[in-house]
């Protein structure tokens, strides 16, 4: 078994299985989370499953030691780190803003007068 | 010299744009006589060796625009430049001589009006662009200048533009006379009268532009190198036969020359108010009198006549037939108007328009027969002696504080003994008496009709050659009846309606001047330099001799055509005047032949169908039926509205569009809400839409 996931050409499709589950589960998140929170967690895990496809590809359709992919998924965690800074500080401007951070009451620009 | 070619038409100039710019309180008047005066004297000074020795004086061409080779054109270079040559100088002393009369006349006929300086104003600019066409050397040049004696026109016509229409002047509706038919009451204002010039001229114009337009292109085919218009080049294309070697329209040679000089006389037409296109002179009289005076002599109507004898050269005898005719067509028409016209200046307004007429018949017979040279000095001769009608009507109209219905004068004689002297020698000036100056002239006109007519009558149905003779002769009975029934009714008699006319008097001493120095140039001997009324030479033949000298027709055959017409005219003026006078012995004629009278006195309902035709068909009608397909109906061209009902038209079209793409907005607008799980959403959809079509 686990030489079937690390060997083969076809060892790939458990690993795209993975991420489109994950990222799935990102696009639910957002869907159906009405904290501004649970939203930014949906699209950390987005991020990740895009991630992990970069890894995967590296790993099984390019040369081994040319590494592209994984320094991809390097990038895409230190960007999303920058992220999930800004957009923490974006909640918190709205939480000033409105009170709030739930996205349902939250569909203006800024706050009604 | 070339300093005071430029100064003549500078100095007007810059006197309108003095009085134009800074508008002095006072003095503008004075500035203004200075101004002509100084022309003046430069006019005569250069008239000196033009006239004693036929020397052409002319300035160096300026540069305008220079055209690079095109693809079938080679390069040419429009320029601008003065040609004095002795006719333009007579016009040209004529211009400057006459604006100075006026304008001193004016001094008195307008003091203490509202809007005195302007007039003087307008006045210099008027004569300015009157000078410019008769010192260019070239046809895109004159086609200019005649375009600012247009403007300059509308500026003297409309002189009390705030004026309101006749049907709304009080004092008109009780001064015109009972009968008053004719003219487009409802319509008459200044305003209307000096638009109805312009636009009248217009298509005029057209015309002239066109004509221009095919002479520049033929002389460019013809390899002529520089300016494809001047004068001397228009004379070479024309002689190396370049007309042969173009097609225009499925005509050559002559057929196209015939057709480019018929197009350049109709601007002619309009500016010398022939039949079609005279209507406008008449109501051009709603401006100052002082104003008509200069209108009816030396400038605006001057200016088509001049011309025509200018491109008198390069006219085909076929286009030769058609200036003939459409003159003799003019001068009986007009004649027959002014026979009835009730008001004072309606019948000098039509007397201008029937001689305008007669130049046209003289140039229409050609060089050959003299005709050229007839139509230009009887253009000399009736200049003088309009203005001087113009000006002594002007002395009448003041007089009888505003009146101008010849049926309550009478008796002025006594009262305005200047005026009535003056005016009387006028009278029989265009009456054509001998010893009187349209004697020579006019004489001379129906000499060339005739010797035109006997060699033209082979080539042609007698009726279309003998045609503008005829009508010379018919007219120069009416005008005599008609001059002779004017000065009669005013002058002659008692006074019909002494609240009218009790307190006429003469106007002041300085305008008495100019009466009297006008009325100098009512004699033959002024213009012939004899006292011999039969002389047919003159001190003015250098100035008079075709550009480019013909084969004249036979001494013998001119001498004999002179002598039948003499005999003629004077007989016919004789029997208008004796008519005339005969049957007004009473005052006004209280019966009349009905159909007749109805015609000449509805000006033979000339005005009414342009008016039908153009103003209420084409333009209101058409106006309503553009309207209708732009708006949706006429009637929103009259207010403003900011959200106007849909329509099948072109706003409704163009509304249309912009409303749906309101609508569209407002629906996608929608989905736009705020709301990120919807954001989400969409984009989810799409992003399966988009796999949906790749695994596809």
């Amino acid at each position: 078994m686990i030489d079937l996931l690390l060997s083969g050409p076809e060892a790939l499709t458990p690993y795209l299985v993975v991420s489109a589950a994950l990222f799935a589960c990102g696009v639910l998140a957002c869907a159906t989370r009405r904290n501004a929170v649970g939203y930014l967690m949906g699209i950390e895990l987005m991020l990740n499953a895009a991630a992990l496809d970069f890894v995967a590809y590296g790993r099984f359709r390019t040369p081994l030691e040319a590494g592209q992919g994984q320094v991809f998924a390097l990038f895409v965690v230190v960007l999303a780190a920058a992220e999930a800074a800004v957009a923490l500080a974006l909640v918190y401007s709205v939480y000033r803003t409105f009170h709030d951070i739930d996205l349902e009451k939250t569909t203006t620009l800024g706050a009604r007068r | 010299m070339t300093t005071t070619l430029l100064a003549i038409p500078a100095i007007p100039l810059a006197v309108f744009l003095i009085l134009f710019l800074l508008r002095p309180r006072k003095g503008g008047d004075w500035l203004a006589i200075l101004g002509m005066a100084v022309s003046f004297l430069l006019s005569l000074r250069v008239a000196v060796p033009v006239l004693s020795q036929g020397q052409i004086l002319s300035t160096p061409s300026l540069p305008w625009l220079a055209f690079p080779k095109g693809l079938d054109v080679p390069a040419f270079a429009l320029s601008l430049g003065i040609r004095l040559d002795p006719m333009g100088t007579v016009m040209l002393l004529i211009v400057t001589g006459l604006s100075l009369a006026v304008l001193v006349y004016s001094t008195w006929y307008l003091h203490g009006d509202r809007c005195y300086t302007r007039f003087f104003g307008h006045f210099s600019f008027f004569a300015f662009a009157m000078m410019g066409i008769v010192l260019s050397d070239n046809l895109l040049m004159t086609f200019i200048f005649w375009e600012l004696v247009g403007v300059g026109s509308y500026l003297l016509i409309g002189y009390w533009s705030d004026k309101p229409a006749v049907a709304d002047d009080s004092f008109y509706q009780g001064m015109k006379a009972k009968y008053a038919t004719g003219i487009l009451e409802s319509k008459l204002s200044p305003a209307h009268a000096q638009l109805k010039a312009f636009v009248m001229n217009r298509v005029g114009d057209f015309g002239f532009l066109a004509g221009l337009s095919i002479f520049a292109w033929v002389s460019l085919a013809g390899g002529i190198q520089g300016n494809p218009l001047s004068w001397e080049h228009l004379r070479l294309a024309v002689a190396s036969g370049a007309f042969d070697h173009v097609a225009f329209a499925g005509l050559s040679g002559t057929g196209l020359l015939t057709l480019a000089g018929i197009f350049v006389f109709l601007g002619a037409m309009g500016k010398s108010a022939q039949f079609p296109l005279h209507t406008w002179l008449p109501d051009a009289m709603q401006g100052p009198t002082t104003a008509s005076a200069i209108i009816h002599a030396a400038t605006m109507v001057a200016a088509g006549v001049f011309l025509t004898a200018r491109m008198l050269p390069f006219l085909t005898p076929d286009a030769l037939l058609f200036v003939s005719w459409i003159g003799a067509i003019t001068a009986f028409l007009a004649a027959t108007i002014a026979l009835v016209q009730w008001d004072f200046k309606a019948v000098l307004a039509y007397s201008t328009i029937s001689q305008l007429g007669y130049m046209m018949i003289g140039l229409g017979a050609g060089a050959e027969t003299g005709g050229y040279s007839a139509g230009l000095s009887h253009l000399f001769t009736h200049a003088l002696f309009k203005c001087l009608l113009f000006l002594g009507a002007a002395s009448v109209i003041h007089g009888c504080g505003n009146h101008q219905d010849m049926n309550r004068f009478g008796g002025l004689w006594k009262k305005m003994p200047w005026t009535a002297a003056t005016t009387g020698l006028a009278t029989l000036a265009i009456c054509g008496l001998p010893f009187f100056s349209s004697f020579w002239s006019k004489d001379a006109l129906i000499a060339s009709a005739l010797l035109a007519a006997q060699g033209r009558s082979g080539h042609m149905a007698a009726w279309l050659a003998w045609g503008p003779w005829a009508f010379s002769v018919l007219t120069a009975a009416l005008t005599c009846f008609y001059m002779t029934r004017q000065w009669s009714l005013t002058f002659l008699g008692t006074a019909r309606d002494p609240e009218v006319t009790a307190h006429a008097h003469d106007p002041w001493p300085r305008a008495k001047v100019v009466l009297f120095v006008l009325a100098l140039f009512t004699f033959q001997f002024v213009w012939t330099g004899s006292l011999n009324p039969f002389g047919a030479s003159s001190w003015l033949d250098g100035a008079l001799a075709p550009l480019f000298p013909v084969d004249g027709v036979s001494e013998a055959l001119r001498h004999h055509a002179h002598l039948q017409t003499m005999e003629l005219s004077v007989l016919m003026a004789f029997f208008g005047i004796g008519l005339s006078l005969f049957l007004y012995r009473k005052g006004p004629m209280t019966k009349s032949v009905k159909p007749l009278w109805s015609l000449f006195a509805n000006l033979w309902f000339i005005d009414r169908l342009w008016d039908l035709l153009w103003v209420e068909g084409f333009g209101k009608r058409g106006g309503r039926l553009v309207a209708t397909a732009d708006l949706g109906s006429s009637e929103r061209l009259t207010r403003l509205e900011t959200r106007p009902p849909l329509s099948p038209s072109i706003d409704g079209v163009v509304d249309g569009i912009a409303r749906l793409a309101g609508v569209l907005g407002g629906l996608l607008g929608r989905l736009q809400n705020g709301r990120s799980v919807a954001y989400v959403g969409y984009a989810t959809l799409i992003l399966g839409l988009l796999a949906l079509f790749l695994v596809i």
